[in-house]
């Protein structure tokens, strides 16, 4: 119960997720000590001095009024303190699968036609439902919240607020019989005032008195709330001063609803009952509709078509370019499906809702234990080598489902993140456990790439977080780092929502020749390996297994699905290319982007050669180039070729309107470009609108038959015919 | 080798949890209690769209029953406010008779619909009714017991 509980209040302490213990505080008792002791000390002596003389000189119903009423106000009083008044357990863990810092702090909502803010809260990890706020002093969410209240050293809400205006009510009416009769008695008594009885009376008139004006005032303060269909918070913060209020049903609905509703019920300290259903495979699956069987033909035709001969030669071709450049990378890790988890978080669905509110990020600590993400990406790259070719089929009807996707064979592809795009926005990492191990590094690859995609209205892009973020939705794509449980989720959309995927999805190349394959090149992987490990500092569980720079194969880099083959042997410039390519269907570019490029080291942009890697590389910066930070020495690359983004600003905290600014600049940048990359990285992920124009003019995402001239420069197809070459 | 010793418990297949689907409340008309009829994309290959919007649905109209203002939570106030709210602790409220309902009828729905494809509902109240939470399980097939139960059959042999 709270109120005098040391423990939470609503004492919640059955739930695995109610809040740790508090430390007592003597002071928090204080108030309602005092209002205890007033209210029923006053009443008590009352009683005891004056209803005697009432009950014989009135009558006798006048004691036993007032002490219905009192009695009344006491029932209520105690329900208001020890109730608890709608608290929300704490979230469990599998509720939060994003990232603090890529979330949006608000999502909107929209009740009757009118928006409302959901906030995100940091204590309870959860967007507060309209309504509900947390109080500090209880340290709860509680619903319908409407003030903390010291005399009852509780918070009022939605299951006790009913208590709580009736004993304001009853105590008007207690403290006005008390000084009434009290008053009646003295005037009876006015010869007699010095009598102990006639003192005690007027001592207790006075106390009355004294009480009446504030608890007569916060009554009327109420009952006119009640009317109106607010909460106290809702007043005094001023939320609806100037507009329309969505909670209100009308004067007489608001009243019986506060005075007649069934009592709401609790959350916290709620019996659960063992769950007796047993789950046992085999498990049966929908059948699958007519066009779902098409898809699903035409993306396995594809598929193999991709396995046995265009991806492999392309490998072939890698690897000996990268022979070249290199001792022989490790083997490749067979990443091409994995790239797309997605990540149905609850914040995601919450987002395909509503629409964006972007600008401010969670700044929440990764809620994740380490152990759950560690074990997911520990053994995925294995379980992802050997399932990469396993698991589309589930994902391939998925993927298939969307309509988008069909006849995208980039999206079979988990290489192809450039398609990388479409995988990359479904970003609906799904969290999973166990099973979720190989997906937790194909979600992280994933999410690199749908990171790009998705965030079209991101608010928040890491490169960490684009990498790991799979969300489904646009913000969720950032927040997603979790094991991405199914390579090629990411391709089932959440997506009619997501526009950036949509235009990515367009442009990927239908023939199934998106395939980063050819792009890997090993000579520059330690390079971007380690930019990529410096990258993404915040997610250390996420990135840093893979991201080591030891080259193993398995390793992923921050910045995808399609890491799989990325990560250790790819070049920067491979890796600058895939990612413009990636972005380049994306409409989103969010910050993440940038700074994953800022693993990558593009070349300058003065060098002829690689026109189109500038672009991919996207860069509010100018493309001078720069040394990149994070790009140690081991990178074989000749050039130092890295442009750092000029702007290097911390994950967290972009703001849409900066990666608009970014878009911004880098259009024009990359305007005459042939080839166009374009794809600017925007900041905060800028809306897939305005990466459209530049998206569409030229999909990278090719794929390439790269050969190497002698200077090291290889040479990528792209879609369409354009060709780029890229200085190794 | 061990695949043929295994007994019939090491030969059922497990399923361990993957991942978790968020229905989310619809606020559109308010506080009341609604879940999005959306059908989420992730079960998409896992359950027929009309199955779920039909728990979701029967959820709906059961939250509605509950939270309906009218004769019965009127006296049930009445009759609180009469006995002081001592009745509380002998009477079950109106909502948390339909919230009984409502575990018993989504323990249905997991036995008969959702558990065979392997889903689990949870009851949205142990969440604090902010969202319908389906847990998604995978086969984990009987590889992954197979090193566990060689060892058993292993050991028991050996005895």
């Amino acid at each position: 119960m709270p109120g005098f509980s040391g423990g939470g209040v609503g004492g919640g302490v059955g739930v695995p997720a109610s809040a740790p213990p508090r430390p007592f505080r003597p002071s928090r008792y204080v108030p309602v000590s005092a209002a205890t002791t007033f209210l029923v000390g006053s009443t008590t002596l009352f009683f005891c001095f004056t209803c005697p003389w009432l009950s014989e000189y009135l009558s006798s119903v006048i004691p036993i009024y007032i002490a219905v009423i009192f009695l009344f106000t006491l029932a209520n009083f105690c329900m208001a303190t020890f109730m608890d008044p709608g608290v929300f357990p704490r979230a469990e863990e599998d509720e939060d699968k994003e990232d603090d810092f890529r979330a949006p702090l608000y999502k909107t909502v929209e009740i009757k036609g009118i928006q409302v803010r959901m906030k995100w809260c940091s204590t309870c990890r959860f967007y507060r439902p309209p309504r509900c706020s947390h109080c500090s002093v209880c340290d709860n969410c509680v619903e319908d919240f409407d003030h903390h209240c010291p005399w009852v050293n509780n918070c009022i809400g939605r299951r006790n607020y009913r208590y709580f205006f009736l004993f304001l009510i009853s105590l008007t009416t207690h403290i006005i019989n008390v000084f009434g009769f009290g008053l009646v008695y003295v005037l009876h008594h006015r010869q007699q005032l010095d009598t102990p009885h006639a003192a005690v009376t007027m001592a207790v008139m006075c106390v009355a008195g004294l009480f009446f004006v504030p608890v007569a005032g916060l009554t009327g303060f109420h009952m006119v709330l009640v009317a109106r269909g607010r909460t106290t918070n809702e007043q005094v913060t001023g939320k609806f001063r100037g507009g329309v209020n969505p909670f209100t049903n009308g004067c007489s609905k608001n009243i019986s609803h506060v005075l007649c509703s069934s009592q709401a019920p609790r959350y916290m300290g709620r019996w659960r009952s063992p769950q007796a259903v047993d789950v046992q495979p085999p498990f049966l699956r929908p059948s699958l509709t007519e066009a779902q069987l098409e898809a699903k033909v035409l993306d396995n035709g594809i598929q193999n078509d991709r396995h046995s001969t265009r991806s492999k030669s392309s490998l072939d071709q890698m690897e000996s370019q990268s022979a070249d450049a290199e001792p022989p990378p490790p083997p490749k890790p067979e990443l091409r499906y994995h790239g797309l988890p997605r990540a149905d978080t609850e914040e995601s669905s919450l987002l395909t809702d509503a629409p964006p509110t972007p600008s401010m990020y969670k700044y929440r600590p990764a809620f994740n234990s380490p152990g759950r993400n560690h074990t997911a990406l520990t053994h995925p790259n294995k379980m992802i080598r050997g399932e990469s070719l396993d698991s589309p089929s589930p994902t391939i009807l998925q993927s298939s489902r969307q309509p988008s996707y069909r006849s995208e064979p980039s999206s079979l592809d988990g290489t192809t993140v450039v398609g990388g795009g479409v995988g990359g926005r479904r970003g609906g990492v799904e969290r999973g456990e166990g099973p979720g191990g190989p997906s937790g590094t194909a979600g992280v690859m994933s999410g690199g790439m749908s990171g790009y995609s998705l965030t079209g209205r991101s608010y928040t892009s890491y490169p960490s977080s684009l990498v790991l973020s799979t969300g489904g939705s646009r913000s969720s794509s950032l927040r997603s780092a979790h094991t991405a449980h199914n390579p090629l989720a990411t391709l089932q959309s959440e997506g009619t929502t997501d526009t950036s995927y949509k235009s990515l999805a367009n442009q990927t190349p239908r023939n199934g020749s998106l395939s980063y394959d050819s792009l890997l090149t090993p000579s520059e992987s330690p390079e971007f390996e380690s930019a990529a490990h410096e990258l993404s500092p915040q997610k250390p569980r996420a990135l840093f297994p893979s991201a080591t720079i030891t080259g193993q194969p398995e390793v992923v880099s921050p910045s995808s699905p399609l890491q799989g083959y990325t990560s250790p042997f790819l070049s920067a410039q491979i890796a600058q290319q895939r990612e413009g390519q990636l972005l380049q269907g994306s409409a989103t570019f969010s910050s993440p982007h940038r700074a994953y490029l800022r693993a990558v080291s593009p070349p300058p942009p003065s060098s002829s050669g690689l026109p189109e890697t500038q672009h991919l590389l996207q860069h509010n910066q100018d493309s001078s180039s720069r040394a990149p930070r994070n790009l140690s020495s081991s990178s074989s690359s000749p050039g130092a070729r890295s442009l750092e983004p000029p702007v290097s600003p911390p994950p967290r905290g972009l703001s849409l309107g900066k990666s608009q600014t970014y878009i911004g600049e880098a259009g024009p940048q990359h305007k005459p470009r042939p080839t166009g990359g374009g794809i600017v990285l925007g900041g905060g992920g800028a809306g897939g609108g305005q990466q459209a124009p530049q998206s569409t003019s030229r999909p990278v995402l090719a794929n390439h038959t790269t050969s190497k001239p002698g200077g090291g420069v290889k040479k990528v197809t792209g879609v369409g015919g354009t060709t780029y070459e890229i200085s190794v | 080798m061990a695949t043929e010793f295994h007994n019939l418990q090491e030969l059922r297949h497990s399923a361990s949890l993957v991942t978790k689907v968020f229905v989310q409340r619809d606020y559109s008309e308010g506080t009341i209690c609604r879940f999005q009829a959306k059908f989420p994309s992730e079960l998409d290959n896992r359950i027929e769209r009309t199955l779920l919007e039909e728990t979701v649905k029967t959820l709906n109209s059961y939250y509605v029953e509950a939270e309906k203002i009218g004769g019965q939570s009127y006296l049930e106030g009445c009759l609180a406010c009469a006995t002081a709210y001592i009745v509380f602790l002998c009477m079950e409220t109106r909502y948390e008779k339909v919230l009984k309902k409502i575990t018993g009828y989504i323990q249905e729905q997991n036995e008969k619909i959702y558990a065979p494809r392997g889903l689990l509902l949870t009851d949205p109240v142990e969440r604090g009714m902010r969202v319908l939470e389906i847990s998604v399980f995978e086969d984990r097939g009987s590889g992954s017991s197979s090193p566990s139960s060689s060892l058993s059959s292993a050991g028991s042999s050996a005895r």
